[in-house]
């Protein structure tokens, strides 16, 4: 354990965390402009503003510890984040426009609440609405490893034998998260956005420039990631690490990559920032601007090579990146650099984790258990309900291999992308039978589950949810298991269809109209959206 | 599709220009074959690694050109139907500032 580090962790952590929730206070008596701060248009700011806002929720512990690990790993699929990010903007550009309209003109915040209004389907919606829910803990639980990695490296809990001493880090990282999102609830995150995000954007630049020069340059990195690999695959007599994808792994690239840019705005907390946009074009717009992200994420994967060429051995591939900083920066910057990656994984697991529980109130407890519930019983829902999706998220880090935290956040993909053909379907045409598609996501969710519990990790052939990527049914190569599952819930939906309609079994009633996809700010019938309902609104408010 | 955003007879071939637009940029990346080589290298980048990165800037221009197209083929659609210009014309004049 180093003192300075520890001093100067604690110092920026204590200040950001005291900081949200001094201002959280502070603005309470003003007008509660909720979400819009980190809201995807960021609402009252200009385009440059909100460009620095929406990065700093960028980069989580997705890119800073779970991709660059792949890439220590010698995983050949590992870079395939980046077209992810990549493809994600066009993909947005063209169906969000509409469901932003649609949203606009019936008032929907959640996407369960679309798919009621559009299908006339309650189960359907509960579907869409559990589905979110699920699929936010392995997200979260991504998280919680990335401020449990930087604890370890830090030198918190790890000289112990003990279950107890072993598993510290994950405890008390779990116990501030739980304390931030209970004491300051979403406004604090929103508040902090500039503080959180300049500390992020100053390790991230000083990480990727200011750090190659140190280990022999871009050249000297990907030489020595090279020759490491080279050497471990000899060792093995295999051909299993690399720079660049072999051809048989070609489609698990690209099925990974594709599969999670469709999966990303279906989670309930990813939408609610592009319902809070001013209009139709600020998503267009930005869909434009958004992509140089992706270069610094790419950037920052490839710091998983410069872990290999500064040295770096350590048996759980996700403590290489927080290893390296640690031993090429100064214990002071190194601090910085901790307290950046811990904040930048805390925040957005306390906006995932009020989104969820948000989406249960709306959608599932006034939606089916008590539509009478007064504003209070609500917030008293979200409250335990925030509560239970971080122990799901907890139970997902301990139960399941956390070798690789980034099959978390893909075993999400799985479930989450089986809500698309409702969803997104659903946006374009009325077509899909209601049942259909709620037999179709049966099966996706059915398939998808029952062949990620069915994949055994690298090291030991009899763990479960090991890989995100599986052989493909009828064919011998391997793709995201999220992709193939997506496939087969489509086919159901179309065949389904298909039955039913000729069964002239009712389709039910469709409240929208086909100009409500279309409709803008200023049209009308669009009305502000009172989004403080879904995911701005603190927990606790109601209670204090 | 774009294609299908309410476009008129009149606006159709600029949807349709959108739609290919935002098409490439989606298919490309995912064209894997094209760039899984490592030569030639770049400033020490594997060609496979810095085509990816290449693709960012190339990527946000033809969506930044079907964000453009997109709004004039919007206004043509909406004087048909006789509404205004599109919302967020202003504050767009207001982020040059």
């Amino acid at each position: 354990m180093n003192g300075v580090e520890l001093a100067v962790f604690l110092f920026f952590f204590l200040l950001v965390t005291v900081m949200g929730f001094l201002a959280s206070r502070w603005r309470r008596g003003a007008s509660l402009d909720s979400l819009d701060e980190w809201g995807l248009g960021g609402r009252g700011f200009g385009t440059f503003i909100s460009w620095f806002l929406i990065g700093g929720d960028i980069y989580t512990a997705y890119t800073f510890v779970a991709v660059p690990a792949l890439l220590y790993a010698g995983n050949m699929i590992g870079f395939f984040a980046v077209p992810y990010t990549i493809i994600l903007y066009p993909i947005i550009f063209v169906f969000l426009p509409r469901l932003w309209s649609v949203s606009h003109r019936h008032g929907y915040v959640t996407p369960a609440d679309f798919v009621q209004g559009r299908f006339d389907s309650r189960p359907l919606a509960l579907a869409v609405a559990i589905t979110g829910i699920l699929a936010t803990m392995p997200y979260i639980a991504l998280q919680l490893v990335g401020i449990q990695v930087v604890l370890e490296v830090m030198g918190i809990g790890t000289n112990g034998d003990s279950w107890f001493a072993r598993d510290l880090p994950l405890f008390i990282a779990f116990a501030v998260l739980a304390a931030y999102t209970y004491s300051s609830g979403l406004r604090a995150p929103a508040l902090i956005a500039f503080v959180k995000d300049a500390l992020i954007y100053v390790v991230i630049l000083v990480a990727v420039f200011y750090l190659p020069t140190q280990l022999g340059g871009w050249d000297g990195i990907f030489s020595a990631a090279q020759d490491s690999f080279d050497a471990a695959n000899e060792a093995s007599g295999s051909v299993s690490k690399g720079l660049i994808p072999t051809g048989a792994l070609h489609w698990s690239y690209v099925s990974l990559a594709l599969g999670s840019a469709l999966a990303l705005f279906m989670y309930p907390h990813s939408l609610t920032g592009v319902l809070a946009t001013k209009n139709r074009s600020v998503i267009r717009r930005n869909a434009a601007l958004l992509p140089a992200y992706s270069f610094l994420l790419g950037l920052l994967a490839l710091l998983g090579f410069a872990a290999i060429a500064a040295g770096v051995q350590t048996d759980n591939a996700q403590l290489a990146v927080p290893e390296m900083l640690d031993r090429m920066f100064p214990d002071w910057f190194a601090g910085v650099a901790f307290a950046a990656i811990a904040i930048g994984a805390l925040v957005p697991a306390a906006i995932m984790s009020i989104a969820a529980a948000n989406l249960w109130t709306r959608n599932v407890y006034k939606a089916f258990l008590k539509p009478d519930a007064t504003p209070q019983q609500e917030a008293k829902q979200s409250k335990l309900v925030s509560l239970v999706v971080k122990f799901g998220a907890l139970v997902f880090v301990l139960g399941l291999p956390n070798d690789f935290a980034i099959n978390l956040q893909l075993l999400g993909g799985v479930w989450i992308l089986q809500t698309f053909p409702a969803i997104v379907g659903g946006l374009y045409t009325r077509w899909f039978h209601r049942t259909a598609l709620l037999l179709g996501w049966l099966a996706g969710m059915v398939y998808g589950t029952v062949i990620a519990y069915l994949q055994p990790t690298a090291t030991d052939p009899n763990a479960h949810f090991g890989s995100s990527v599986a052989t493909v049914p009828f064919t011998d190569t391997k793709g995201y298991i999220a992709l193939t599952a997506f496939v087969i819930n489509v086919l159901v939906v179309v065949i389904a269809t298909v039955v039913l309609n000729a069964l002239k079994v009712s389709p039910g009633r469709d409240h929208t109209r086909p100009d409500d996809y279309h409709a803008d700010a200023g049209d009308p019938g669009v009305e502000e959206l009172d989004l403080e309902d879904v995911a701005a609104e603190p927990p606790v408010r109601g209670t204090s | 599709m774009p294609g299908s955003t309410g476009g008129s007879r009149s606006t159709r071939p600029l949807w349709l220009l959108v739609g290919l637009l935002i098409a490439v940029g989606v298919i490309v990346p995912l064209l894997i074959p094209i760039y899984d080589q490592a030569e030639p290298t770049l400033l020490g980048f594997p060609f496979y690694y810095w085509f990816q990165f290449l693709l960012v800037p190339i990527v946000a221009g033809l969506t930044y050109a079907a964000f453009r197209l997109s709004q004039s083929a919007t206004d043509r659609d909406r004087a048909e139907r006789g509404l205004g210009p599109a919302a967020g014309r202003e504050d767009q004049a207001g982020d040059r500032r």
